[in-house]
């Protein structure tokens, strides 16, 4: 019953789809939690904390295929034809992705000799999701249409794809500026499992074609799996809600599956108005060992129908055996095998990089003169950002602008092209009141006319409590 | 403090979806208007049978007969599910004799539920001569399917020249169904 609901779950929500480029806090160096998208960034802080559970919230949505609003408007259409208009024009390379973050905890500090504090740590621990689901084309429609109008036609059981999981990071990171040039870092992260499914090596097909003996040959060659952890002690029939909670929390806390993982990145100032960087991300692993459950169907059959006629030839074959072989034969494909076999997954590489000029020396008003070392207001530059995915490579290029509009409060506005949508507005902020940090930086905005028809929307904001010696 | 950052954050949330979001009229309703009706085809049974197969110790028997138990018609999927069912049966004859087919149907209490024949003429010449039946299954028939675990099968072989070791040709037939479900919320 809880597999038939975990199947259909999975199902409904690869109909739709979401990323995880954050465009907008990438380079935001006046934000603590840029560090966590390069671990080389530059430092603009002596310390900082996060507060707890505000410091990094963020939600990120997407579908490359049909939105909400294309199935489910108020419009008086027909509700099966608009639904069918999405099943036929969607690919089955489309998909929806989702990802979310939540900072439990974060903190960083300089440390060195009091003269030169070049180095920098930070740590923290949050709690992640992330799901992508393709749209299972074939498998639509084969349950829209039936085999009656498909004869000849491949199903592939490799439509279906789609992973989910739910970890918690524990992370300490390491900054060091090596000269006034050159600044690279590294985080070490540990991933601990709280849930995960995934079923994305799916291989095989359905198809009907003319037979021989009869009207159709229906050949099943299927190679299936669903791989999970950390779900049947929860679902299972043992589990209560109070149970599960504790077990959620204690899993929240590194007692989940392990895995372990880094991040690694650099800045360099190429001269005093030009700059590139890049990070990798999340380079790492999850080895599933504790609460494990996989269901595999696997196996060949060609069914023709059966001959009642068949029994008592030479070959000395009974009627009971003639039927047993062929229940057999239909066992061992369709039936769902449980396996309890461990199993290690990846965790989705990020490559962010960017090269970027910075402009307008601040100057003063008393003097008319260059402030020294006020630095630059304005800066533009070009991102990239790609993602590993079960299909493909997720790509998104992005163009900005930043500003500082005075002192504490910084702007950055990006034009970003996508797998989502080529016209990609976002804005991010970023204020101090006091030593209280506050930023919100959301995407998208020109679909936020209607939400429903978006074809991702994401949002990032936090506050941070942050203290600097040299206020610029 | 805590509470005040908190109430910022609120703030600060909902200007950002209030002041840049807005949404059109989406009825989420609409998927109990859900209606999926896709039409499955299957082989059901084949035989193939030369003309001597109707010889039982050297003597001629009046019907070939056998059966076929299935728990798919009265699957709970496809007692809710299924609207219409059609068989499909051809023969093909090249037996210089004519044949009945009978297929009946019995429930678990072995009751006779529904029943069809259809015949399948001799070819005198030994050319294969094909003759198709549709069995359409609709309100009572189709109540009758669902009910049905057992299918039985008999040839019925007509008065005619009588068949020995040497008689030339043979009998196939070949079936499939078609079935019609309406899957709604």
């Amino acid at each position: 019953m809880i597999k038939k609901h975990i199947f259909i779950i999975i199902i409904l929500v690869s109909c739709f789809a979401l990323s995880q480029n954050k465009q907008i806090l990438y380079g935001f160096s006046d934000i603590p939690q840029a560090l966590l998208l390069n671990p080389g960034g530059k430092v603009t802080n002596d310390w900082y904390f996060g507060i707890p559970l505000l410091s990094h919230i963020h939600v990120n949505v997407g579908t490359t295929g049909s939105t909400v609003y294309d199935v489910f408007a108020n419009d008086g259409r027909d509700f099966n034809l608009k639904l069918q208009n999405a099943i036929y024009s969607m690919k089955s390379n489309d998909f929806l992705s989702i990802n979310e973050q939540l900072e439990v905890f974060s903190g960083g500090f300089k440390i060195g000799p009091s003269y030169e504090k070049d180095k920098y740590i930070s740590f923290g621990l949050y709690q992640e999701f992330d799901f992508i689901g393709y749209f299972p084309k074939d498998y639509a429609i084969l349950a829209y249409e039936g085999n009656q109008s498909n004869i000849n036609k491949v199903f592939k059981a490799s439509d279906f794809n789609a992973k989910a999981e739910l970890i918690s990071v524990f992370h300490v990171g390491y900054n060091k500026k090596v000269n006034k040039n050159f600044t690279f870092g590294v985080r070490g992260k540990i991933y601990s499992s709280i849930m995960n499914a995934n079923s994305t090596n799916n291989k095989g097909y359905f198809i009907t074609v003319d037979g021989t003996n009869n009207f159709y040959d229906h050949i099943f060659n299927l190679d299936l799996e669903l791989r999970t952890s950390g779900l049947t002690s929860l679902t299972g029939d043992n589990a209560n809600s109070e149970t599960a909670l504790k077990d959620i929390k204690k899993r929240l806390f590194l007692g989940g599956n392990l895995g372990l993982g880094f991040d690694v990145g650099f800045t360099y100032q190429l001269n005093k108005q030009w700059m590139v960087d890049a990070s990798l991300q999340d380079v790492g692993f999850i080895r599933h060992t504790k609460d494990v459950e996989n269901y595999k169907v696997e196996g060949n059959y060609v069914f023709e129908g059966v001959n009642p006629l068949f029994p008592e030839t030479g070959t000395g074959q009974t009627a009971e055996d003639y039927w047993n072989e062929i229940k057999t034969q239909f066992e061992d494909v369709f039936v769902v095998d449980t396996t309890y076999t461990k199993y290690t997954t990846w965790r989705p590489v990020k490559l962010n990089a960017s090269i970027n000029y910075a402009f307008g020396e601040k100057t003063s008003q008393e003097c008319n003169c260059l402030i020294p070392d006020g630095g630059y207001q304005n800066a533009i530059g070009l991102q990239l950002f790609a993602v590993n995915r079960p299909r493909q490579p997720q790509l998104a290029l992005t163009a900005y602008y930043y500003k500082r509009i005075f002192k504490g409060l910084q702007a950055k506005a990006t034009y970003t092209l996508d797998s989502y949508t080529l016209s990609n507005i976002g804005l991010g902020v970023s204020a101090n009141i006091g030593n209280l940090n506050f930023y919100v930086m959301a995407d998208n905005f020109l679909e936020y006319q209607n939400v429903y028809n978006a074809q991702s929307v994401s949002l990032q904001l936090g506050f941070n409590y942050i203290f600097k010696k040299h206020e610029d | 403090m805590f509470n005040q950052i908190f109430k910022y954050y609120i703030k600060a949330f909902l200007c950002v979806l209030v002041c840049v979001s807005c949404t059109k009229d989406v009825d989420f309703n609409q998927f109990n208007d859900l209606q999926l009706t896709p039409v499955f085809e299957s082989s059901l049974v084949y035989i193939d049978e030369p003309a001597n197969k109707f010889l039982v110790n050297g003597n001629e028997t009046s019907y070939l007969q056998d059966s076929v138990n299935i728990d798919f018609f009265n699957d709970s999927f496809v007692v809710d599910h299924l609207v219409k069912a059609e068989f499909l049966l051809e023969t093909t004859n090249s037996i210089n004799r004519s044949f009945i087919v009978e297929v009946d149907m019995f429930d678990d209490s072995n009751q006779l539920q529904h029943r069809f024949s259809f015949s399948s003429s001799g070819s005198p010449d030994h050319s294969p001569l094909v003759t198709e039946h549709l069995e359409v299954f609709e309100n009572d028939a189709l109540e009758a399917l669902k009910n049905t675990t057992k299918l039985v099968f008999t040839l019925y072989i007509l008065p005619g020249e009588p068949i020995n070791e040497n008689t030339i040709g043979r009998i196939t037939l070949k079936s499939k169904g078609s079935f019609y479900l309406k899957i709604e919320r």
